[in-house]
């Protein structure tokens, strides 16, 4: 190691001023590491929620209308609480993580959030338009799944364009294939479809960043 | 090069780990005072004093600001700030390069 200690370099030195360019460059990317995983939401927090909700919810509704009869009411409770669970958590995290950050990034995310929000209260809008037109249950099943994944799959397209993330962008297209089978498909399987596809997509995709995190970290070893 | 070259302003270990947390984020960004202070494990006191050494360099702008009643400040690297952690780091490279020679 280069170390040229006789020679003062004119700043406070002594205790721990006194690290080799080695040391120092580690100092650095150790403590860039601890920024961003500390300013960026966990990646696998939310796909395990997220998978966890569809597997969970879409898995109930399948399974009470597998013999072609409409899914069991608390069936369609608990999707609905999975995934009022899963919103929270996403939001929660995110706003602490995120917290405490102004300026371009935090602008981006937030509007990037307000997209998710937005796309589905206009699919709940558009799931009462079908309502009022009188369209059966099957026919809103459909819809509703398809809609979803829609949205899923295009918000995920415009994240990995918006972040330059290659493997949001692997999932949004996985995500509109979802879409596309889950429609295609029809009742009942349309939930199942849901479930496996879908929130097994979540699933790997957790397991791929989990995969991502211990590999970062030992890296810096 | 040798160590003696390196920017001083920066080489201190507590200004260095300020600096380096800065240049992690984007160009465009601010970070409020309690959320670098949690990132860095320094006191208060510790964190504002380096702060305006790096200010006084011109390395790092400080906004002091409101949020509804509350007094806040952001802190973010200059571009000036950013260009010399850049050096600095091609500078502690090229020593650790020179290590054999």
């Amino acid at each position: 190691m280069s170390k040229d200690h006789d020679t003062p370099s004119g700043t406070e030195r002594g205790g721990d001023a006194e690290l080799d360019a080695a040391a120092r460059l580690r100092l650095i990317s150790d403590q860039q590491q601890l920024t961003r995983s500390m300013l960026e939401p966990d990646a696998r927090l939310l796909y395990l929620a997220w998978g966890a909700a569809w597997m969970v919810g879409y898995l109930a509704m399948w399974f009470t209308s597998r013999d072609g009869s409409d899914p069991a009411p608390w069936a369609g409770w608990t999707l609905g609480i999975a995934v009022v669970a899963a919103i929270a958590v996403t939001m929660i995290h995110s706003i602490r993580r995120t917290a405490g950050t102004r300026g371009t990034s935090a602008r981006a995310g937030a509007m990037y959030g307000w997209g998710w929000m937005l796309g589905f209260v206009t699919m709940w809008a558009i799931l009462n338009g079908l309502i009022r037109t009188g369209a059966d249950g099957e026919m809103i099943a459909v819809t509703a799944n398809g809609l979803a994944c829609l949205i899923v799959g295009l918000m995920y397209l415009a994240g990995g364009m918006a972040f330059q993330e290659d493997s949001l962008y692997a999932l949004g297209v996985w995500m509109l294939v979802t879409a596309a089978v889950a429609s295609l498909v029809g009742v009942p399987g349309t939930n199942l479809v849901m479930a496996l596809l879908g929130g097994g997509g979540f699933l790997t995709m957790g397991a791929v960043s989990a995969v991502r995190v211990r590999r970062r970290g030992n890296l810096d070893v | 090069m040798s160590e003696n070259e390196l920017d001083a302003v920066i080489h201190a270990p507590a200004r260095l780990r300020i600096v380096a947390t800065l240049a992690a984020l984007g160009p465009g960004d601010e970070i409020a005072f309690p959320k670098l202070r949690a990132l860095l494990a320094m006191t208060a006191g510790n964190l504002s004093t380096h702060l305006r050494k790096l200010e006084d360099a011109g390395y790092v702008e400080v906004t002091k600001t409101h949020e509804g009643r509350t007094p806040a400040t952001y802190l973010k690297l200059t571009d000036r700030g950013r260009a010399a952690f850049r050096d600095y780091r091609a500078a502690l490279s090229d020593l650790l390069k020179g290590t054999g020679a």
